[in-house]
């Protein structure tokens, strides 16, 4: 059985059977709808985190609703300088961990990546594509640390 | 400083007005090399090929540059012969695009330019932008005859008799690179390097003061500033540039070669990433 979420196995499915060519077309079609996965006006946030890291060329703010059934809601804001690589693994997350626990988000291997991008396209300069998936794991930490701790 | 002073080869940077009107030219063929692999892919200037510095200039094996047959079918893919002249351009101001000139050049390609201002230029100026990838029929690019590595690049044993003879090195990293205290730079994961600090002797002029916040080059009399009263760089001395792998010292290397008319400079690709994790190679911090 997988270890990734319903959804992100859906893409990865996808992606592993395409030919190289068509998995870069895909990857700038998921670029290209990393905007829509930004905050919408009025939504409220369980946690916002917006911060510039010294590992990523511009600032990107993570953003998490918890819904009534605990399932994980993402937005993402990506600031112009970042790599197209980041902006599609933006979208591929945002829709493949959607309604995910955070828990099991938690324990998400990082070992997809190079299934959906390809090997070619990992490179030493291109590791920060596994930036967004560290950020979307530290929003659940620190959003569980909170609920654990107003437990007590 | 001296007042009024001109590049040495102005004939080699374009502007993004004068390339706009340029796009069809034949015998002119333009090559974006960019950092971010994606990117053409986006939207690229109409009519650009792209040339990418790994998958195209890079063995895939060996830590080398590709054959001079390798790099015959190249060009010859992308519809260049000798007499083309190539422009580059690309992402982080040109860093890319003056590596693969720099790469065109080891295989003595001479018609080379850069676009002044790089694909953020253009782009900012709201100048067009395709996804469609030209078809140009294949032509026959004769295989050079050997690769110009003695001529424009340095390997450790030169940056090395470099360091020991006291000759130029220019440093074009980052000032925390340059001091030890980062091993990589600033907004860049690690690339593997053991050891931080530069190469005995070296100077640290960071590559972005050659060019102004659009990433255009500076003015002769600026540049000449910087490195020749600066780094009292003599022309006919050997100059050598590094970084961490090579092509933030490409842009040096072309500031120096065409802005400012330095005859014998080099670039050494293996650069930090190669002397940093070399054992007994010496290293100062500063």
């Amino acid at each position: 059985m997988s270890d990734y979420p319903e959804k992100l196995d859906a893409i990865i499915a996808l992606f592993e059977g395409l030919p190289e060519e068509e998995k870069r077309e895909n990857l700038i079609a998921y670029a290209d709808q990393a905007r829509r996965h930004e905050p919408k006006p009025g939504e409220t946030f369980d946690l916002e985190d917006v911060r510039k890291d010294e590992e990523c060329t511009d600032t990107v703010g993570v953003f998490l609703k918890l819904d009534p059934d605990q399932h994980a809601h993402f937005r993402i804001t990506l600031g112009p300088q970042v790599q197209t690589l980041t902006k599609a693994m933006t979208a591929i997350l945002c829709k493949g961990l959607d309604s995910s626990t955070p828990e099991s988000i938690l324990e998400l291997p990082a070992d997809f990546v190079p299934k959906i991008v390809g090997g070619q396209l990992v490179r030493i300069r291109s590791q920060t594509v596994y930036y967004i998936l560290t950020r979307m794991k530290s929003a659940c930490r620190v959003y569980l640390n909170r609920r654990r701790a107003q437990a007590d | 400083m001296s007042d009024n002073l001109e590049y040495a080869h102005p004939e080699v940077l374009v502007s993004t007005e004068w390339l706009a009107g340029h796009l069809n030219e034949p015998g002119l063929r333009i090559i974006e090399s960019n950092e971010d692999v994606l990117l053409y892919s986006t939207g690229h200037i109409p009519g650009a090929v792209h040339i990418d510095w790994r998958e195209d200039l890079q063995d895939p094996l060996v830590r080398d540059y590709i054959s001079p047959e390798a790099f015959a079918f190249l060009c010859g893919r992308h519809g260049i012969t000798p007499e083309t002249t190539c422009v580059f351009y690309g992402d982080k101001s040109n860093w890319w695009a003056t590596y693969a000139l720099w790469a065109f050049r080891l295989f003595g390609h001479t018609n080379v330019k850069v676009l002044n201002g790089g694909r953020d230029k253009w782009v900012k100026e709201g100048r067009p932008l395709t996804k469609e990838k030209p078809s140009r029929p294949a032509v026959s690019y004769p295989v050079p005859p050997k690769r110009y590595d003695a001529e424009i690049r340095a390997f450790y044993q030169e940056a090395l008799a470099q360091s020991q003879n006291k000759l130029p090195l220019i440093d074009v990293r980052s000032p925390g690179e340059f001091s030890g205290e980062v091993t990589h730079m600033p907004e860049y994961p690690q690339e593997g390097v053991l050891r931080g600090g530069h190469i005995p002797g070296a100077r640290s002029v960071p590559w972005k003061k050659a060019v102004y916040d659009d990433g255009t080059f500076k003015s002769a009399d600026e540049l000449h500033g910087i490195y020749t009263e600066g780094c009292g760089l003599d022309q006919g001395q050997e100059i050598v540039a590094y970084c961490r792998i090579g092509e933030r010292s490409s842009h040096t290397w072309f500031v120096l070669t065409y802005l400012l008319g330095y005859g014998n400079v080099r670039n050494y690709d293996g650069s930090w990433t190669e002397w940093g994790n070399t054992v007994r190679a010496p290293i100062e911090r500063s």
